[in-house]
């Protein structure tokens, strides 16, 4: 076999690894989600405003009923 | 040691074991292709049986040493325990073994195949008790 021929092989079979390697970080990370950290605070951000809210609502009904109440 | 780990996965050393692990793992299935060209198993008309050898050797030598980050990330962060922890190092003993008889032979060249399985064989053991369980 030629030198030529061997030397083309094993890069060939080098590449395939590397390609297999860059697919088994795709896979894991996209299995990961998301570690930006500015999507991760604005999700967090996002989720204290939703809580904010729910609260806000509480208290304002608790109010309405405290109201009605005393009427 | 684990706040080097820490702060070199930017406190991540979970993820990035996995991650280790399972590239570890795909090119470890890639190795059994490689391997059983290398033999003659399988003849492909676009892959000799030289390269094909040549490619098993450079490519188990990255997989070793992405097994041996992952096992000091692995004992560093969160010690010794579990099923885990055996298999891990029982892969990394019989990783040893292989490589020396890779090396030097000491007359037990037929053995190759056996402790190629092996390897593999606790490397999806490992890979399964931790990673596995973390992915799924």
């Amino acid at each position: 076999m030629s030198d030529e021929r061997h030397t083309r092989q094993l890069v060939g079979s080098l590449l395939v690894a590397a390609l297999i390697v860059a697919g088994a970080i795709l896979i894991v990370t996209l299995q990961f989600g998301s570690t930006s950290t500015a999507e991760q605070e604005a999700r967090e951000e996002r989720l204290e405003q939703r809580l904010d809210a729910e609260e806000e609502r509480r208290e304002e009904q608790q109010d309405r009923r405290e109201d009605g109440g005393e009427r | 040691m684990e706040d080097f780990v820490e702060s070199l996965t930017r406190g991540n050393p979970t993820e990035v074991k996995v991650l280790l692990a399972s590239v570890a793992l795909s090119l470890g299935c890639y190795q059994l292709a490689v391997i059983a060209v290398a033999y003659g198993k399988v003849r492909l008309g676009f892959l000799d049986a030289a390269p094909a050898s040549t490619a098993h050797r450079a490519v188990g030598d990255t997989i070793a040493l992405l097994l041996l980050c992952t096992g000091v990330m692995c004992l560093s962060v969160y010690g010794f325990e579990g099923a885990h922890a055996v298999f891990g190092t029982a892969l990394l003993v019989m990783l040893a073994i292989k490589v020396s008889v890779v090396r030097r032979d000491f007359g037990l060249g037929r053995f190759l195949p056996a402790l190629g399985i092996s390897v593999f064989l606790l490397l999806c053991a490992t890979w399964a008790t931790s990673a596995g369980a973390f992915l799924t």
